[in-house]
């Protein structure tokens, strides 16, 4: 089927007016990139390089400058582009007087879902809020308000997730359940868009990244490309007086480089294969981040 | 419609859940406790009194409801975010401001019948009969305070709070005025006064406690006619207020 992709951004820019009015503030400017079904994307960024600016924009919460975002193809206002998301926003807060099952039951009606309590105590449970579910929020941590909205955002089983920052507030237990469920979505055929700036969690569970600095996009694409698909070794070998050389060797040329030394006379002492993290990648391409 | 009626129950409940309701409404109730208590020296005159008080405390009491239960509805929604989740998701711009405004026109007519049946019951304790027009009088009251809720809605997306209150109050001032006393604002330009106070509401349509204080009657078509004209305005402040909203960034 050639449906348009659960979310397109083409060209995005977006102007804040400057202090007291004075002057522009480009949050965001001619970034282009697309989530397509199924994919799960980390958006990648140093904090105000415009992650949020772009969400807002593709969730209609912020009109664009200038280019265009479409979910499926429409306006990111229209009703029906919102029913097929799910969103988790950054520190959410909710109305404190309010629990978790009012919050549940309220949402469905107006998204005119079928459901009833015991599928919402499920969810509740899925997220890690068992036994709170009638709960005042006010008595919530931050962490329990994040659960919370990712309760809601599941609860339509939605065909695209947007995730702001979801682990921010999160203990490494929870980031780890927050990480499987966002498996276990798009194993049942969810897109992903995970904006965060733990770098090793988008590492872990994206397919492809997009990256931004000072409102700009600096790279995307797939995991093996920003990392390299060819894996590196690190090659220590000593001579007789005991000195040690290191070297650095793409996978391809292992086997040669071992042979040459030895012919040299050289001993190889270790071997170990060098991992590129997706933050030593950001912060090449972004030249520091913020600096 | 499912969606703005399921907002409106939730607006509902909060509001009822937060203390300001409750203040406002003693403070009503305690205020006709008081022109009960008011001697009159003149018994013939103590039913006219009360109702005409009790009338006009129950109107401010629409003011002070609406500025109360919405002025800090939209901020507060933007300044916590919990309007990004309604509007990134469940409700249109257009649904979540109809949702806020049902619920919070709810609650202000729950609180005025309330009033009404605290006058009713002062009358009664004085000895005094209840006119037939007291309660379709509070309904022409309770559309005005729509039309001030709508008005606060509107204000709520461009000023804060303690700015609302003054804009509300005066427009409320204004709205009550004849068109020779607006005039009499600017006498040098009674041409532009004259179609501006034209433009402007006229609140005054609302107010019959003086016939009923005095035991005259109303046409039933006045009623229809007053309340057409306060839905209609309380429409047109909502759709400039929605015009407002629709252009707003949420960051």
């Amino acid at each position: 089927m050639n449906e348009n992709p659960p979310l397109k951004v083409t060209d995005l820019r977006k102007d804040f007016p400057g202090r007291k009015g004075i002057g522009t503030v480009h949050a965001v400017s001619q970034i282009s990139f697309e989530v397509r079904p199924g994919e799960i994307v980390g958006f990648i960024g140093h904090n105000g390089a415009g992650k949020t600016t772009t969400i807002k924009c593709a969730l209609g919460l912020l009109k664009p400058s200038g280019g265009r975002v479409s979910l499926w193809g429409l306006p990111p206002a229209s009703a029906a582009a919102r029913k097929r998301i799910g969103y988790v926003p950054e520190n959410p807060d909710y109305e404190r007087t309010f629990t978790p099952m009012e919050y549940m039951t309220m949402f469905a009606s107006m998204r005119g879902l079928d459901g009833d309590e015991k599928d919402w105590t499920a969810l509740l449970e899925r997220v890690g809020l068992k036994g709170w579910e009638r709960t005042a929020i006010r008595q919530f941590s931050k962490g329990m308000q994040q659960r919370m909205s990712l309760a809601l955002a599941l609860q339509s089983k939605p065909e695209l997730l947007v995730m702001d920052e979801p682990t921010g507030g999160l203990d490494p237990v929870a980031r780890k359940e927050f990480r499987d469920i966002i498996l276990e979505e798009n194993r049942r055929g969810a897109g992903i868009f995970l904006s965060s700036h733990i770098l090793s969690e988008v590492e872990t569970v994206c397919h492809r990244a997009v990256m931004l600095s000072r409102g700009m996009l600096i790279a995307q694409g797939s995991m093996d490309e920003l990392l390299g698909s060819e894996r590196t070794f690190r090659l220590t070998a000593e001579n007789d007086s005991g000195d040690s050389v290191e070297l650095e060797v793409p996978e391809s040329a292992l086997q040669a480089k071992i042979d040459k030394a030895r012919e040299k006379g050289l001993k190889i002492t270790r071997v170990e294969q060098k991992m590129k993290t997706l933050e030593e990648v950001y912060i090449a391409v972004s030249g520091g981040g913020k600096a | 419609m499912r969606t703005v009626f399921t907002f409106s129950l939730m607006t509902l409940r909060m509001l009822f859940r937060r203390r300001t309701l409750w203040g406002i409404l003693l403070v009503i109730l305690l205020g006709l406790g008081g022109i009960a208590s008011v001697p009159t020296f003149d018994v013939s005159n103590q039913g006219r009194f009360i109702l005409d008080f009790g009338l006009f405390g129950i109107e401010v009491g629409a003011l002070l409801l609406a500025l109360g239960l919405a002025a800090s509805l939209y901020p507060r929604d933007r300044e916590t975010k919990t309007i990004m989740p309604l509007l990134a998701v469940p409700l249109s711009r257009g649904q979540y401001l109809m949702g806020r405004f049902f619920g919070a026109a709810l609650v202000q007519a729950a609180a005025l019948l309330v009033s009404c049946l605290g006058l009713m019951l002062i009358l009664l304790f004085n000895g005094l009969p209840i006119p037939g027009n007291l309660l379709p009088a509070t309904l022409l009251i309770l559309v005005e305070g729509w039309f001030l809720l709508s008005t606060v809605f509107f204000f709520s997306f461009f000023a804060s709070p303690p700015l609302n209150w003054p804009l509300t109050t005066m427009l409320f001032i204004v709205s009550q005025m004849s068109v020779a006393e607006f005039i009499g604002l600017m006498p040098s330009s009674p041409g532009l006064m004259r179609t501006l106070r034209l433009l402007l509401p006229h609140a005054d349509v609302f107010h019959i406690k003086d016939p009923i204080a005095h035991g005259f009657e109303i046409e039933p078509l006045y009623f229809v006619v007053a309340v057409f004209y306060g839905l209609c305005y309380s429409a047109f402040m909502l759709s400039l207020a929605l015009a407002v909203f629709r252009g707003r960034d949420l960051k």
